[in-house]
């Protein structure tokens, strides 16, 4: 019995009862990782963690995370272990301190096995830009399908039940796009409410830690282990957090869900929509008060240049820091401009910058007003048009995605023409700090597709609570990714 | 042609707290290189600001000295650029939304007083130290992320000397209050100056020129002095004054063009999205206004007014925090308020200048001074003996009447035990006696000396003189 | 806006220190054609100059602020360990001139 393949409450009893062991789960997590074939891996830690699983002797029937395994995406902080945040830029770099959520981990005793490939510096949405090159989608053996970004290798290893959790981060939808096209639970609560401290900076205004999981209750569970205000994150919540949420009933009765109809009307694949109205339906029968509602085409329409430029503006900024000087590769030169210049220009790829270079545009004097002060009001319009929903609605459920997993041959981190809003509305949750969390709905052609849940900011009980009944109405719990077949 | 100078003034302080602005690692000053550090101060990823509640009080402190409106909500804002000394290739500041605006500093202008206003006051962090050498440069970064804060003053300020008063006052507002130790020569006090000429009575600016590298108060005076005699003669010649940076050498005691200014780099300011907004509660900033030392200006007044020291003592006093706080201390411990006054400004700076100390060095502390002082006062000693235990004290940490004591100084003030004296001085000095009665002042004084000669000195001079006029009054 | 040139993307790289090769610049050139014209989206939104920028997802303000405590520095040799170069406990760069 491969306990490893079930939720992280199930293996929990398992341990309670002494069926199996942190060691035996340990060992079989590793063993996994290096027989991973889908290049989500920056590093394996196996050593340290079998160390530490070997230490863990009596179980902890209250601690839920004890001696379960995880990994975390390549842009936490690991004290002593190389964080590259998949840029040559930082190879080599060892941080000396851990980011708040491994070291809460760590002593609720969760077992570290491995840090995750990402789109460089968590700039992408496609999982193929990180610096070992791209990393596929479980569901496809036959490495055509991108499992998105930039969580990349977070989903993955979750999807293939090399851990049943794993720390990613969400600005534009890293954690809740690729959790949708590997069919697992894709968390991000709402902003501020899990310490950003020791996650490496892409837009701090929209930044936020998020958990993949392959259950609603395991993804609670592990967000509730890791949230609360962290002193050395100023933007951290004081608002007290829920307790509990895990053990929720999933009761939607007379739950207002809003359905905006802009965004399911645009383009999606007949299956995925079918399942979708199916879902809503069910919703509806379990008690839930579904309605169609309106959200201004102008704001649905500039959703992705605002991202864009917002993030690419916070971006340039946050990563003026790697300049090869106090980690990093560092070059020398006549000056120390051209040091830098050396490093940075050999550190990043050409999308990263494209993307600096955006960004910095945007921020120059004569560009600034029209291009980054203008998405900035942008932000402000849309969240007041959520404000205005969420007055009368309690949630906003829509498809996570208009389709299954692309192929690579289809997809291009090119900026292109198309702005699909369906592609694109996930980050509705970044601009207005939503707690959203996707969930897996269906299979087609064994490739998975979601729905996403978002609710008022600190209200994620209401998220959870929808989410366990969409999960009740799918039976789709616990999907794993094995030899492309989805179980 | 007459010309007028247009001056504004940008400094920037030091603020003594423990913990660095935006991070907590220690503030330190001599400390071995990047020996106070944390993973923050050098900018690694993942590392985030947190905004110093000490030195939040510390501006507010400086603002009500200065008159500035104080936000009630705290925003910061990002100045990108790229440097070796600048860690995160930024640097957090208060761009949109200083702490402290339109406020106002009164200066020494001529005989009388000038209002300079001062625009703002904000919050920011300092940068990392460098050390040049000949092929390459080191960095230190213990100095990255100390708190400043930057004032920058209208352009409101006309002459050297004002200039060099508006430093001054500066400097002793921010010691005064705590907030630094306000050294131009440590760098804890930098002070830059914008200055042009315009034709008198116009209303447009000339062309600007920054001056920088003047570390002392004296130097600003100079500095400012020599750029307007510059000036007048570059325009006077028919040229242009041409827009730069200009550094003050102090050997040379000229400014000493530095870089020429470029078109105004580019900041790319916005808004700090790792802290957000700081509600300041009434509470918290008028705790923050009453928790500060008394000022410079206070303690003139209160010297002058209630304590009734003269003004020349009084201006002597507040040149320094510590001067005045051992002054406090030795008055709140029961000394006489003149005769304190007069030590410290004395004997006791006598000594301090000999000795190239402040009173942060001086060997007696104010409680061992306080007691030499009630012994003068009560005239169980004199003032000259008073020297005489003072230079002792210098050397042994011993009481002040320990050692009275032991050097066998102890004033004759027994009344009878002098009038004994000085009826056998005056039997002794006829011919002075009758000299005095004839109208001859100085027989006196002649007398008076006797009897000190005759008591080694120890007779209390007040008595001894008081019981000769007595006795020769009866005559 | 003006049409972007390469020679703008150039400015707009030198400024942050980057470097790209000649057909990376073009790539951007193209991306910029684009970008714009999605930005110009954003100028579309009925109002967008009525109101005011948001940095914060919400109304985010708080009252606390970090106590004035100092916290064990790292050693030197530590903090160093990630430099290139190093030198008498500092880092070491090519002269700094200005």
């Amino acid at each position: 019995m491969a306990y490893l393949d079930l939720t992280i409450h199930e293996i929990h009893e398992a341990l309670v009862a002494g069926k199996t062991t942190p060691r035996e789960l340990a060992a079989e997590a590793i063993k996994r990782a290096c027989e991973d074939q889908n290049n989500a891996f920056e590093l394996i830690i196996d050593q340290d963690a079998m160390a530490i699983a070997e230490s863990l002797a009596e179980p902890e029937p209250d601690n839920l995370l004890w001696g379960i395994p995880y990994v975390a995406k390549d842009n936490f902080s690991t004290k002593g272990y190389p964080t590259t945040a998949s840029s040559n830029s930082l190879n080599g770099y060892v941080p000396l301190f851990d980011a708040t959520v491994i070291a809460k981990l760590k002593q609720r005793k969760a077992i570290l096995i491995g840090k995750m490939a990402l789109d460089e510096l968590a700039m992408g949405g496609t999982g193929t830009t990180g610096h070992r090159g791209t990393t596929y989608n479980p569901h496809d053996p036959r490495h055509e399908r991108m499992i998105g970004g930039s969580s990349a290798g977070s989903a993955a290893a979750v999807a293939a039940a090399i851990v049943p959790f794993a720390l990613g981060s969400d600005t534009g939808d890293s954690v809740r796009k690729p959790a949708g096209y590997a069919g697992l639970v894709g968390y991000k609560p709402s902003w501020g409410r899990i310490s950003r401290y020791g996650l490496f900076a892409f837009a701090p205004s929209l930044d936020h830690v998020g958990v993949l999981a392959r259950s609603v209750s395991d993804a609670a569970a592990i967000v509730e282990a890791i949230a609360g205000h962290d002193d050395l994150d100023a933007t951290s919540a004081m608002i007290a957090n829920p307790k509990g949420l895990p053990q929720l009933e999933g009761d939607v009765r007379g739950l207002r869900v809003a359905v905006i109809g802009e965004i399911v009307n645009s383009p999606h694949h007949p299956i995925i929509k079918s399942k979708f109205e199916e879902i809503l339906k069910g919703l509806t029968e379990a008690g839930a008060v579904v309605e169609r509602v309106h959200m201004r085409r102008d704001l649905l329409d500039a959703i992705y240049p605002i991202y864009i430029t917002i993030s690419c503006a916070e971006a340039t900024s946050n990563d003026a820091n790697l300049d090869g000087i106090k980690f990093g590769p560092s070059f020398w030169g006549d000056t120390y401009e051209q040091a830098m210049l050396k490093a940075r220009t050999n550190g990043f790829s050409e999308l990263i910058k494209r993307r600096f270079i955006i960004g910095s545009f945007a921020l120059m004097r004569e560009n600034r007003d029209m291009l980054f002060v203008r998405a900035q009001k942008g932000r402000r319009l849309i969240v007041e048009a959520l404000n205005e929903i969420y007055k009368t609605h309690d949630l906003i459920i829509v498809p996570a995605a208009p389709n299954v997993a692309p192929r690579f041959v289809d997809g291009s981190d090119k900026l292109s023409e198309e702005y699909l809003i369906a592609d694109n509305h996930l980050v509705l949750g970044n601009f207005a700090g939503l707690p959203s969390m996707t969930v897996p709905i269906g299979l087609k052609d064994g490739l998975p597709f979601g729905l996403n849940v978002m609710g008022r900011a600190f209200e994620e009980a209401t998220v959870v609570n929808a989410a366990l009944a969409v999960e009740r109405l799918t039976g789709l719990k616990n999907l794993r990714a094995e030899g492309g077949v989805a179980r | 042609m007459n010309f007028e100078a247009v001056i504004g003034l940008e400094i920037h302080v030091e603020m003594k707290t423990k913990s660095k602005m935006f991070s907590p690692a220690p503030v330190t000053y001599g400390a071995a290189p990047n020996s106070a550090t944390t993973p923050l101060d050098l900018a690694h990823p993942g590392t985030m600001p947190t905004l110093n509640r000490q030195a939040v009080v510390y501006a507010i402190r400086l603002c009500h000295a200065l008159h500035l409106d104080i936000d009630r909500e705290l925003w910061f804002d990002r100045k990108n650029y790229f440097y070796s000394d600048l860690p995160k290739g930024y640097q957090i500041t208060q761009n949109d939304r200083p702490i402290g605006k339109n406020g106002y500093l009164d200066v020494k202008s001529g005989p009388g007083m000038r209002r300079i206003a001062i625009n703002r006051l904000h919050l920011e962090e300092d940068t990392a130290m460098q050390h040049h050498y000949r092929d390459y440069t080191l960095l230190d970064y213990n100095r990255a992320g100390i708190p400043l804060v930057e004032i920058v003053s209208e352009p409101d300020i006309r002459t050297g000397a004002e200039a060099a008063d508006y430093v001054e006052r500066i400097r002793s507002i921010v010691t005064f209050a705590d907030v630094s130790t306000g050294k131009m020569e440590e760098g804890s006090l930098r002070c830059d100056v914008n200055i042009s000429l315009r034709p008198v009575g116009a209303d447009k600016f000339g062309t600007k020129v920054e001056v920088k590298n003047i570390n002392s108060i004296n130097n600003v005076a100079k500095a400012v002095d020599f750029e307007i005699k510059r000036q007048t003669q570059v325009l006077l010649s028919g040229a242009a004054v041409i827009q730069e940076t200009r550094r003050f050498d102090d050997s040379l005691k000229e400014t000493v063009s530095m870089r020429l200014k470029t078109d105004a780099v580019d900041y790319k300011y916005f808004t700090e999205p790792n802290l957000v907004p700081i509600r300041l509660s009434e509470q918290f900033v008028a705790e923050a206004i009453a928790g500060c030392p008394e000022l410079a200006e206070a303690k003139y007044d209160r010297y002058i007014r209630q304590i009734g020291l003269s003004e020349y003592d009084a201006n002597m006093l507040i040149a320094s925090r510590e001067t005045c706080q051992y002054f406090d201390a030795l008055v709140a411990d029961g000394s006489n308020p003149k005769l304190a006054a007069n030590w410290l400004n004395g004997d006791i700076a006598g000594y301090l200048n000999k000795s190239n100390l402040t009173i942060d060095d001086f060997p007696i502390d104010p409680s061992r001074m306080a007691g030499l002082l009630k012994m003068i006062e009560t005239g169980t000693i004199s003032n000259k003996q008073g020297r005489d235990i003072f230079e002792k004290m210098l050397t042994e940490d011993t009481a002040a009447d320990v050692m009275a004591e032991r050097l066998g100084l102890r004033q004759i003030s027994d009344i009878d035990a002098l009038r004994t004296v000085v009826a056998e001085v005056i039997a002794a000095n006829q011919q002075s006696v009758a000299d005095y009665l004839q109208g001859k002042e100085r027989a006196f004084g002649y007398i008076v000396g006797q009897v000190m000669k005759k008591t080694g000195g120890k007779a209390n001079p007040g008595l001894a003189s008081q019981l000769v006029k007595e006795a020769l009054s009866h005559r | 806006m003006d049409k972007i040139t390469i020679s703008m993307l150039k400015k707009a790289a030198k400024a942050i220190l980057l470097d790209m090769s000649a057909s990376e610049y073009e790539v951007l050139a193209q991306e910029f054609d684009i970008l714009l014209r999605q930005m110009d989206l954003i100028g579309n939104i009925k109002g967008i100059d009525d109101t005011v920028p948001m940095t914060f997802p919400f109304e985010a303000a708080t009252s606390w602020m970090r106590p004035d405590e100092p916290v064990p520095p790292e050693p030197a040799s530590d903090i160093l360990k990630n430099a290139g170069t190093t030198l008498a406990d500092q880092i070491k760069v090519p002269k700094v001139v200005g």
